[in-house]
């Protein structure tokens, strides 16, 4: 019986292994895979042997009708390669619209590049690529790689879909591991079971797809790695350079991080003695904490060298203290050595940092970071500390990091932490601004705005990261105004775990008002005008998930000229939507304007039925945010 | 101001008649005290957050082991870093090229850094045998890079490195310029007499000091002998050692409308002229015809492109057989290369693989696709020139005499018929007779026996765009428009691309959405999408709903204004370069229902930046009862502008935009 299922499966396959002339003729892609794509995923083949010996061979084969001009990034083929890792053949194909094969691969027109991203001082990344370049749409682009990996620890996970504007036709991805070393995964949008067959020793698995069509963008929705289906993998067992460890559990996993990590901790003499000059007299380890990560901040600078092991493995203390600079698991573990001199306990913490918080598969131990922070329990009194800024507070982590999960490290192994959530509370950002509008429409405007939390991100980088004369430049630059000037500006922070960034500005902005004959044209809300605009769509289907919680209060008093007399004022206006709240009120008297607007946006998951609301509710603030007021001049 | 003359002016010869004293620099590796920890803001930049105290480039040719000569350059840099933001330039990336067989090494580097500690200064070495990393960028091109230990506010850096390279015709240039300033640049060059080198000279600021010593030295060339014996040549020859010093240079950043900061960076650049005894004499650098004939004749270059190239023959007649005049030929030979060809680099000047191979690849890079296209024009008997030019964002080239490695792009000059075209195959969008912005960039250089230029000027090229809109209010307070607005050349150009890559949709759902959802947008269309050598037609009708109050404000542009002012700064230190002139119309027609008349309109406006009418904006606007016609024009007729007009083309453009912005006002009866 056994038997039996491995001839259908092989014979299943064999079809699609020889393209012979035709096979690839546009005229077989079913018409539902046509609609709304500019790719389409013919055939993909996956395969991953992994021997016993911990090694990885990765054959995938690939075929990719070309639709169009805007489909032709597909025809790209690129294989990354480092280290650790080998590109060991690559051939390819190119057929046209009716599936004649026009041309091969040459092996040597294959770029071999530096796939360094630039901001490293050194890496070993390198990328092989390769495209025909071809310009008669339709045709269709076949590739065969091979690639072999030391160690099991990366296994990139199949995604057939790989971008909503794709359809596919067929896709599988197959597993064949040593029945000594299990397999672990996390599936998504994968209703069954894989196929298993066993074989000796050889456990293989097999996940397919077919007939995907593609899926038309949404605003706000799910991150597409969770609505479409995708197969994360990972080995029991792996090793990296001479490090073996397990994703048997996060503690299994946590522990071989720990090996990379452990004896690296040792201070010069002359640190040591620097850690007891700053902490001695400090009482609270808060303070210790605090006082240590200045003397850090001060003394080091962020510098990312990532050379085989080195990608996982940090440089250590001592390195560290000598040359002054480290990447975020060199900072982070000088961080951690520093506060075990002072008698403090930290931990190492995994993370991946960047736009998606909500990236990390519980279910499936292994490696899915990128980044290390420090977590320091402290009874409860938790602080976080990203060592790789030389800016920002103590204790605060920013959108960089925040909300979401991380592997803390010590000597026991790996545990789930959360970082901080910035909620709406939190992301406050008030604003006064006192102005005034002479006889020709311009306007002089004292602005006083306080950023806290995440909205004070972006001006701490203006105060940090840009010299005074960057700052004017950023800030003529950046005001949404026609024609103006800052006279004036100033800028001021106060450093806790909820930080605060106060901006003062002075501004003159010539013809802000509109005039036409008699009539002025005045909208009273110079700085808060919200941009969002969404187009309807009656076919939403995707969750709506709006990531970010603020709230935004302005209150601003403009003087007008005299002998002028309203003409329309706009309707005080009150929003409120599961979204969030929205109101402003306008007052005149004599010659002076009062308006006051408030914003709260929770942010969360929402329904997809819930979107014309959504729509609505921003149109509404895009318009109510840019009422007037018009005056008859007496 | 002329702007332009001023710019040749600019980059002038730099002519040795008398000898200024010597200036002689006091920089020696190392010799740093803790004097020069003191300063924490410079009067130069009191913004700065790094200083660079002295920056001296020596350059020197030498005999070498490969039968010819090298040029060995020794650069050293000392700065001092005042705050963190100033840490990138502890970061050093040094850029080395082979071409396979002549190429560029690294030599004797080393890198300290010195910290005041407690009074005393501490050194902290680069250990170049472990921390120097080398990024391997492809086969030619590869970066050296380091970065200093132990920096902290108020460090001082310093490195000195030599690099040696066989590319002796044109080294790089000196920048004495850069993003930060500079309080001590120096260049030094010493020339063989058997070598003249000329040297030229771009910037706003003058030297502190120009000197030339002369000297005798004695060079050594080794050829390899191969199987035989190597051949030793040694001789003694005078040299001139000239020397340039340029104390406080300001940093230098880029602006808006800047075609590159490159064109403005004050620089020298070397150019090998000539060689003579005891080399055999030569000219490197000859008058254009001259390198215009090398050209044509270079296996690299114009060699193939009139042969008579019979593989080609079937291809061109294929393509041309249901043609008759040259310029149906000419075009279809010209859409052929285009649609069937694909650019990788549109920076090359040379053939890096032959024509045939080009024909089979169809790949190549911007050179390669249009010296076949002249090939194919020639054998189709449509005489064809390859023209040579630099870039806008390569910066302008030296008019004075031909330096070719100024050069980086070529085009096609056919003549069908009568008419002279030019071509570039290299971009799917462009229409037959078209070129890219890019290549406005000044004077290119057509390859032929008389080597004559070509004037590509950013002023012969104009924006020139036409919108119309018709607005109508019905009786229940209905407002619908339809709109018409044809594309200037450039924002033609940019729409194919961005609809090439994105599809028509985005396009209208661009509008859409600045338009809001309650505006139902109807009957959207692009015209001339695929016909390239028109200017693309986008129209669409929109109804923006029911108005209830009894007064409406309607701005007459609905969206085709500028909303803001596009000369944000509020000073400017070099010209101000625009891509093209301007020739904007925008129309007006508003026709009102019974029951709705005008109240007020604009007032009508003729605004000029000068006496000469540079620029001009035109607002004529004219209502009835029931009625209000509007017509606007904003021409530019300069591209260039020195910076003491900036403030008046500032002021210009914000009377445009507030001219635009204001409303025509309707009362319901």
């Amino acid at each position: 019986m056994k038997k039996n299922v491995i001839i259908i499966l092989l014979s299943c396959f064999a079809i699609q292994c020889v393209a012979s002339d035709g096979v690839y003729a546009v005229a077989n892609i079913p018409a539902a895979l046509l609609v709304k794509t500019n790719v389409v995923k013919r055939l993909e083949e996956r395969n991953f042997e992994i021997t016993p010996n911990n090694k990885t061979i990765y054959k995938r084969k690939v075929v990719y009708t070309i639709l169009n001009e805007q489909g032709s990034r597909w025809a790209y083929l690129y294989a990354g390669y480092d280290k650790l890792s080998n590109v060991e053949s690559i051939e390819g194909q190119l057929y046209d619209a009716t599936g004649k094969k026009i041309k091969s691969l040459k092996k040597s027109d294959i770029k071999d590049e530096s796939g360094s991203s630039g901001s490293n001082l050194a890496d070993d990344d390198r990328v092989k690529w390769y495209n025909f370049f071809y310009t008669t749409y339709p045709y269709t682009v076949e590739y065969e790689v091979s690639i072999s990996y030391k160690g099991t620890m990366f296994l990139p996970a199949w995604t057939p879909q790989e971008d909503n504007e794709m359809s596919v036709q067929q896709s599988q991805l197959k597993v064949s591991c040593d029945s000594n070393n299990s397999l672990h995964y996390k599936m998504y949008q994968y209703s069954e079971d894989p196929e298993i067959v066993n074989e000796k020793d050889i456990k293989t698995y097999i996940w397919h797809v077919q007939n995907l069509s593609a899926v038309e963008d949404e605003y706000a929705a799910p991150d597409w790695r969770r609505l479409t289906t995708s197969v994360y993998l990972a080995t029991e067992y792996f090793s990296l350079e001479g490090y073996s460890g397990s994703n048997a559990s996060w503690k299994d996993f946590g522990k071989f991080v720990y090996s990379l990590t452990k004896g690296r901790d040792v201070l010069p003499e002359n640190i040591k003695q620097k850690v007891h000059s700053i902490t001695n007299g400090l009482v609270s380890d808060r303070e210790k904490v605090t006082k240590l990560y200045e003397y850090l901040q001060q003394n080091t600078r962020y510098i990312s060298i990532q050379l085989g092991v080195g990608g996982w493995q940090p440089f250590d203390a001592k390195f560290v203290a000598e040359k002054k600079y480290g990447d975020c698991k060199a900072l982070t573990n000088f961080m951690y050595s520093l506060l075990k001199e002072a008698n403090i306990r930290s931990v190492y913490t995994l993370i991946r940092a960047g736009d998606e918080n909500d990236y990390l598969i519980p279910e499936l131990p292994s490696s899915q970071f990128n980044h290390v922070i420090l977590f320091v329990p402290n009874n409860n009194d938790t602080i976080w500390l990203e060592c790789t800024s030389q800016t920002i507070a103590a204790g605060y982590l920013g959108k960089f990091t925040s909300n979401r999960s991380a592997l803390a490290i010590d000597e026991s192994g790996g545990t789930l932490v959360r970082t901080p959530v910035y909620t709406m509370k939190d992301n406050l950002q008030i604003r006064h601004a006192k102005a005034k509008i002479d006889e020709s429409g311009n306007l002089n405007v004292l602005t006083h705005t306080s950023y806290q939390a995440e909205q004070q991100d972006r001006i701490h980088q203006i105060i940090n990261r840009l010299s005074k004369e960057e700052q004017i430049k950023f800030l003529r630059e950046n005001i949404d105004l026609s024609t103006y000037e800052i006279n004036r500006f100033n800028y001021e922070e106060i450093k806790s775990a909820l930080p605060l960034a106060y901006e003062r500005l002075d501004i003159t902005a010539n013809n802000y008002a509109t005039i036409t004959g008699k009539r002025l044209f005045i909208v009273p809300n110079i700085f808060s005008k919200s941009s969002q605009r969404l187009t309807i769509n009656n076919k939403r289907k995707s969750d709506i998930v709006l990531d970010w919680a603020f709230s935004d209060i302005d209150s601003t008093e403009i003087i007008i000229p005299d002998d002028y007399t309203p003409e329309s004022i706009p309707q005080n206006t009150v929003l409120k939507s599961p979204f969030g709240i929205y109101t402003t009120q306008f007052n005149i008297e004599k010659n002076k304007i009062t308006y006051i607007r408030r914003y709260d946006h929770f942010g969360g998951s929402y329904p997809a039925k819930d979107y014309t609301e959504l729509v609505n509710f921003y149109d509404a603030i895009y318009k109510a945010d840019r009422a007037r007021i018009v005056l008859l001049k007496q | 101001m002329n702007c332009k003359m001023s710019r040749i002016l600019i980059l002038v010869l730099l002519l040795y008649k008398t000898s200024i004293a010597q200036n002689k620099n006091n920089f020696k590796f190392g010799n740093i005290s803790t004097k020069d920890f003191a300063t924490a803001v410079y009067p130069i930049d009191s913004n700065a957050s790094a200083v660079v105290i002295a920056d001296i480039g020596s350059c020197t040719v030498e005999g070498n082991t490969k039968g010819w000569f090298s040029i060995i350059n020794k650069h050293f840099k000392r700065a001092h870093i005042l705050n963190k933001n100033g840490f990138d330039i502890a970061n050093v990336s040094i850029y080395l090229y082979t071409d396979g067989e002549a190429g560029e090494q690294l030599d004797k580097l080393k890198a300290v850094t010195y910290n005041l500690e407690n009074g005393k200064i501490v050194e902290t070495k680069l250990e170049t045998k472990s921390a120097v990393f080398e990024d391997k960028i492809d086969k030619r091109r590869k970066l050296k890079k380091f970065t200093f230990p132990n920096i902290k506010e108020g460090s001082i850096i310093e490195f000195e490195y030599t690099t040696v390279s066989d590319f002796i015709n044109s080294p790089d240039p000196w920048e004495f310029q850069g993003e930060y300033p500079v309080l001590w640049s120096e260049y030094n060059f010493t020339v063989p007499a058997f070598f003249t080198y000329t040297f030229l000279n771009q910037g706003y600021l003058s030297f502190t000091s120009k000197s030339q010593n002369e000297g005798t030295e004695v060079y050594r060339v080794v050829v390899p002998g191969g199987a035989s014996a190597n051949e030793r040549y040694e001789f003694s020859s005078k040299y001139t050692d000239y020397k340039w010093i340029i104390k406080d240079v300001p940093a230098l950043k880029e602006e808006n409308f800047t075609t590159t900061i490159n064109n403005h960076i004050q620089k020298i650049t070397a150019e090998l002229v000539e060689r003579r005894a005891p080399l055999s004499y030569y000219r490197y650098v000859g008058n254009w015809q001259n390198v215009s004939t090398q050209l044509l004749d270079y296996e690299y270059f114009g060699k193939s492109i009139r042969k008579d190239n019979g593989w080609l023959k079937e291809v061109v007649s294929s393509i041309i057989s249901k043609t008759d005049t040259q310029e149906e030929k000419a075009r279809n030979i010209f859409y052929w290369v285009r649609d069937n060809f694909t650019c990788t680099n549109y920076r090359r000047l040379y053939l890096d693989q032959s024509l045939k191979a080009i024909l089979k690849a169809k790949t190549g890079s911007v050179a390669e696709i249009n010296l076949l296209l002249a090939a194919m024009l020639n054998v189709a008997d449509i005489n064809t020139d390859p023209v040579i030019l630099s870039t806008r964002t390569n910066g302008y080239t030296f008019t004075l005499f031909p330096m070719l490695s100024q050069f980086n792009y070529v085009i096609c000059r056919a003549k069908a018929g009568n008419q002279y075209f030019n071509l570039d195959a290299s971009e799917k969008q462009l229409g037959f007779g078209k070129l890219p912005l890019r290549c406005y960039n000044g004077e290119a250089r057509i390859i032929n026996e008389n080597g004559k230029e070509l004037g590509l000027e950013s002023d012969n090229l104009t924006e020139v765009k036409n919108t119309f809109v018709m607005s109508f209010i019905d009786t229940a307070g209905a407002i619908s428009i339809a709109l018409q607005k044809t594309a200037g050349y450039a924002e033609s150009f940019d729409l194919r691309n961005d609809i090439s890559a994105h599809g028509i949709e985005s396009v209208e759902n661009g509008i859409k959405k600045a338009m809001g959802n309650d505006v139902k947008i109807q009957n959207f269309g692009i015209d001339s999408l695929k016909q390239y050598e028109l200017p693309v037609f986008v129209h669409y009708d929109a109804d923006l709903g029911i108005d209830k109050s009894s007064h409406f404000y309607i701005n007459p542009y609905f969206g085709e204004n500028y909303k803001t002012n596009p000369f944000k700064s509020a000073e400017r230190k070099y010209p101000v370069e625009m891509p093209y002139l301007i020739d904007e119309t925008f129309t007006f027609q508003m026709i009102l229902s019974d029951g709705y008349i005008v109240e007020e309109i604009p007032k009508a406006l003729m605004l000029s930046l000068n006496e000469n009418n540079d620029c001009l904006f035109e607002y004529k606007i004219s209502n009835t009862s029931d009625n209000v016609s509007l017509r606007s024009r904003l021409i530019f007729k300069r591209t260039v502008f020195a910076p003491e007009e900036y403030e008046l083309l500032r002021e210009f453009f914000s009377t445009v935009v507030k001219k635009q912005a204001e409303q025509i006002v309707i009362k319901k009866k």
